[in-house]
């Protein structure tokens, strides 16, 4: 990208921001994005320039500032000594913390996005936000192991947020708990598949198991 | 410099056409499935031609396929771009073809190698084309360039073993070098 589309892209990110306060009263409409843009002096000629469209364009805009803030508190940690599990976890946190004095405005952005005819937007921002967290992991597949990844997170993230929604107790503490399991879920894929694999081997070992039985039938008669 | 002043006609870029960031994931992308797709035919001619005398050769061009293959990977990783989700096809299919053409016989797999490698250097020729003409990626253009002349000494290897013997080698070449140049237009999309 160019400096001055990263210097628009920053621009909408703060007016998104700016915008927040206002979504949980007015979803996320022009209304919500105008009363933001006054609020940090931008007229609503600036606001239609530097962020038209509807409700899905801002809210595609708003996943965009998450995936930057979480990538920047991410850096902050020190992400290379944890393991695999640890780093996923933590940047799963991470992401849904961003928010976490902003949840009607991520469950009216949910809502909205879960509607049928916005469902590739939906798709893409889901890839886009666990392909951000796999990456800040260090993840280094390049064959079919990268799909399958980000397949499984999507799923243990979207879940977790799910859940995280309607989580009242102290400090998120149920909603942690949750991404634990779900990830222990995920972990234990590697088993079934070994299990499978073991399963199959001796499935191929039948036609020598069949041969054998023939020949001692063959002994005894 | 007819071809420098031609290209110089018209605009640069067309409605339709992709943005340079995206082309270049493209480029990338589609390298990557490529080096692993001839690792792969290479590995397949190894399981059957392995033990002849052919097989050190066979080794040394797979383990320069390889060389290619950990850069690109490099390239996907560092620019976060995306890889092609054809991966297990191309791991059965590229070892189907290079035992499939070892085992009609060894011309044939040589011409093999030869059409694949052929369709490679078009392939890589292109790219580096581009890039220079948009002058960006200098440190890639070199490399591509180093990739394309180590393919064309594999092609060449090819034409030295008796490729041009194999039976039915037109339409041989013809099928495989088709079927690469598929598989490059379908690696870079999907």
């Amino acid at each position: 990208m160019t400096d001055a589309q990263l210097a628009l892209e920053e621009k909408r990110d703060q007016l998104i921001e700016a915008m927040l306060p206002h979504v949980p009263f007015d979803g996320w409409t022009r209304a919500a994005l105008y009363m933001g843009a006054e609020d940090i002096n931008l007229s609503r000629k600036e606001a239609d320039r530097i962020l038209p469209g509807g409700p899905v364009d801002l809210i595609l805009q708003f996943y965009h500032l998450n995936t930057v803030k979480m990538n920047q508190e991410l850096a902050m940690l020190d992400l290379p000594s944890m393991k695999i599990r640890e780093r996923i976890a933590t940047a799963v946190k991470t992401r849904i913390l961003l928010n976490k004095d902003q949840k009607d405005a991520v469950r009216k952005a949910m809502s909205v996005m879960a509607m049928p005819q916005n469902a590739i937007h939906s798709t893409k921002a889901m890839f886009s936000a666990v392909d951000a967290m796999w990456y800040a992991a260090g993840d280094n597949a390049t064959d079919w192991n990268y799909y399958s990844k980000r397949g499984l997170l999507s799923g243990v993230y979207s879940s977790t947020l799910l859940y995280w929604l309607d989580d009242k107790s102290e400090n998120h503490q149920a909603t942690w708990e949750f991404l634990d399991r779900r990830i222990g879920d995920v972990m234990k894929i590697p088993q079934l598949k070994a299990k499978a694999t073991g399963i199959l081997n001796k499935l191929s070992e039948l036609p020598k198991l069949r041969r054998s039985a023939i020949n001692r039938m063959k002994v005894k008669a | 410099m007819m071809t420098e002043t031609k290209k110089k006609l018209g605009p640069k870029y067309l409605p339709g056409d992709l943005s340079p960031d995206k082309a270049l994931e493209r480029i990338i992308r589609v390298d990557q499935a490529g080096e692993y797709g001839a690792k792969r035919i290479y590995q397949g001619q190894i399981d059957v031609l392995g033990d002849t005398e052919i097989g050190p050769t066979l080794r040394h061009m797979q383990d320069q396929e390889q060389e290619h293959l950990d850069y690109f990977n490099d390239q996907l990783v560092k620019r976060q771009i995306r890889p092609t989700a054809l991966t297990p096809f191309w791991h059965v299919a590229g070892w189907a073809v290079g035992a499939g053409t070892a085992m009609m016989s060894k011309e044939a797999a040589m011409a093999c190698t030869v059409a694949v490698e052929e369709a490679i250097d078009e392939h890589y020729a292109e790219q580096r084309d581009r890039l220079i003409a948009e002058d960006r990626e200098h440190e890639m253009v070199e490399t591509i360039e180093r990739f394309r002349q180590e393919e064309l000494e594999h092609r060449d290897i090819g034409l030295d073993n008796d490729a041009e013997q194999a039976a039915a080698y037109p339409l041989l070449y013809q099928a495989i070098s088709k079927g690469s140049k598929f598989a490059i237009w379908l690696a870079g999309r999907i």
